[in-house]
């Protein structure tokens, strides 16, 4: 069963389309990424899948509940671990969790019971009296994914979810949200701009200026919009240049570096005897990014 | 049901763990008492001191304990009547803020319904009020009986108190549309810097209404709290001239009395005409149920999905 099916979907503010029909799925279970600049139209989708925005057009499943028909339904469903914190920074970490879990109708005894992992995986236990403005970052960002799965959902909707944190707070996070998807099944809806933080992906969508540029997984699509790299450490020579002569190619001090749109395997088989020190770097997410879009994440 | 309690509940705790909020949400109130101790108390007491003096048979009468007694009332009306009016209005910036910070739409994406958000601004904002303000009166007058100078019969307090949880729904109500138009804190900031230097003029705390124009009379009765004010000045310093004016036992045919009522007025004057106290109870009650009437559809188009 897909858990979410998303069809002809567009938002219009005035005369601008910050989504403009948007079509895909996402299956359970799935890890699915969503790229795209500031404006893309990212965060409008998830504020439309997760009840917050109204859609202009379009039809939205979230599993077999239709949006704008059984929405409280929906969001029984659905956590947000929003872009920034929209948790209370006067309150402790257990006030605003027990807040927020009443909020879903549930008392304080099934809140703390659905505390409980956390408490020493997220070290949870170590902060709950602490206001949340007193966190760290990394800390108030672990509260937010809490919060977000104090409901039980079956789908997470992450935004941006690791933007600003350390790389020890990062691994945290994303460790944790392996294991949701591992031991609980759970999708996970997600943004970033990390691109490696898509290599997992099970499907890619990049969005540009709110429509749909791709939706593969990650291999494919670097298999179509990447090239490897081909990295052969060798002296600089007009007989070197005249083999890499086909591909475009630079050299940097102790090593050439050429770019490959065709089976590198091949090419190295007919030159093994000179081409003997050298590695091949496969292409990345970024390198899928800048050929859909001409630009790279750090120039959005 | 639980869902708008949960809802009233972290509204109230934004609140009260918070407090510079709470210091700021009490500034003029504070204002007036500081005001009080420095020239205000002195001015009243010199001034009704003047007539006695100038009316001999009133000496041994009306004593400096009766004296004190009232300006200490009016002290008390004069914070309580400037609270009712900012206590309300800080507790609803919460929803500015959770429009600011994107936290509506963390409740959005909940169970709960556009409605309940609305009612809980406005139940946790009315609560508050009641509280902070049930705490000032409650803790001015235990200080005033331990002073030894407080006239007050039971029935002037149950009044108070009523006044009390009627300024605090009316304060909030009155606030709740005009909240809407603000979509950061820090306009709204500087607006809460306006009604807090005005809120003190409007409800006569600083200088009595009765100094001002006809005009401004005028358009300080538009406002609920200048009724919610002169309702509290009726429960609470009511007795107290009641207790003179026995004292007196009709001398100067209640003279002393009606000149007081004269400068620090029971009634207020609005649409050109004076208010007594069942005609306040009775525009205050008015003034909600418009206030409601017209947030209801403000509410409904600004938490309608967009």
């Amino acid at each position: 069963m897909n858990a979410i099916t998303v069809k002809g979907l567009t938002k219009k503010y005035k005369d601008v389309k910050a989504v403009d029909d948007l079509s895909f799925t996402v299956g359970e279970g799935e890890l699915f990424a969503f790229l795209g600049e500031n404006g893309a139209g990212k965060s409008t989708t998830i504020n439309i899948l997760s009840t917050i925005l109204e859609k202009t057009e379009g039809d939205v499943k979230i599993f077999d509940h239709v949006l704008g028909k059984d929405d409280d339904e929906i969001r029984n469903k659905i956590g947000i671990v929003f872009q920034g914190s929209v948790l209370d920074y006067e309150l402790t970490v257990r006030e605003n969790l027990f807040t927020r879990g009443a909020y879903y109708g549930l008392d304080k005894k099934k809140i703390m019971k659905r505390l409980e992992p956390f408490m020493e995986r997220f070290e949870l236990n170590e902060i709950m009296n602490r206001k949340y403005m007193n966190l760290s970052g990394g800390q108030r960002r672990r509260v937010d994914i809490i919060r977000a799965l104090l409901n039980k959902p079956r789908i997470l909707f992450l935004d941006e979810p690791t933007t600003g944190l350390d790389p020890k707070s990062r691994k945290i996070v994303w460790d944790y949200i392996d294991y949701l998807r591992r031991e609980k099944n759970l999708t996970i809806f997600l943004t970033t701009h990390y691109m490696e933080e898509t290599k997992d992906a099970d499907n890619v969508v990049i969005l540009d200026k709110g429509k749909l540029l791709v939706h593969d997984t990650p291999s494919n699509l670097k298999s179509r919009y990447a090239n490897s790299r081909l990295v052969w450490y060798t002296a600089k020579s007009p007989e070197s240049d005249k083999i890499l002569g086909e591909f475009e190619f630079t050299y940097d001090s102790d090593h050439y570096n050429a770019k490959f749109d065709k089976n590198i395997t091949e090419f190295l088989y007919a030159h093994r005897d000179i081409i003997t020190d050298y590695e091949v770097i496969k292409g990345s997410m970024d390198d899928v990014f800048l050929n859909l879009t001409g630009r790279t994440m750090e120039e959005k | 049901m639980k869902k708008t309690m949960a809802l009233i509940r972290r509204n109230l705790l934004i609140y009260f763990k918070n407090r510079q909020s709470v210091f700021f949400s009490l500034l003029t109130s504070i204002l007036v008492f500081g005001l009080y101790l420095l020239f205000l108390k002195g001015n009243y007491v010199s001034a009704l001191n003047d007539v006695v003096d100038h009316n001999p048979g009133l000496k041994g009468l009306i004593t400096d304990g009766d004296i004190n007694a009232f300006s200490n009332m009016i002290m008390l009306v004069g914070v309580l009547g400037s609270a009712l009016i900012t206590v309300p209005f800080h507790c609803l910036s919460t929803a500015v803020n959770d429009r600011e910070r994107k936290i509506d739409y963390d409740i959005s994406a909940t169970p709960i319904k556009r409605w309940q958000i609305v009612v809980s601004y406005f139940a946790s904002a009315a609560i508050s009020s009641i509280i902070m303000t049930g705490v000032i009166l409650s803790l001015g007058l235990i200080v005033l009986k331990a002073m030894g100078g407080l006239y007050l019969s039971a029935t002037g307090i149950a009044a108070a108190y009523g006044v009390i949880v009627l300024g605090s729904v009316s304060g909030t109500a009155f606030f709740m549309p005009i909240i809407l138009l603000y979509k950061d804190g820090s306009s709204l900031g500087a607006f809460f810097g306006i009604i807090s230097a005005v809120s003190g003029f409007v409800i006569g705390a600083y200088i009595p209404l009765s100094e001002f124009s006809e005009s401004i009379r005028n358009v300080c009765g538009l406002f609920p709290g200048a009724h919610i004010t002169s309702l509290l000045r009726v429960s609470l310093v009511g007795d107290v001239l009641d207790k003179m004016d026995t004292q007196i036992a009709g001398l100067d045919g209640g003279m002393f009395v009606s000149a007081i009522k004269s400068v620090f007025p029971f009634e207020t004057y609005a649409f050109g005409r004076d208010f007594d106290a069942k005609l306040m109870v009775i525009y205050v009650v008015g003034v909600i149920a418009l206030c409601i009437a017209l947030m209801i559809p403000i509410y409904a188009k600004n938490y309608k999905r967009k």
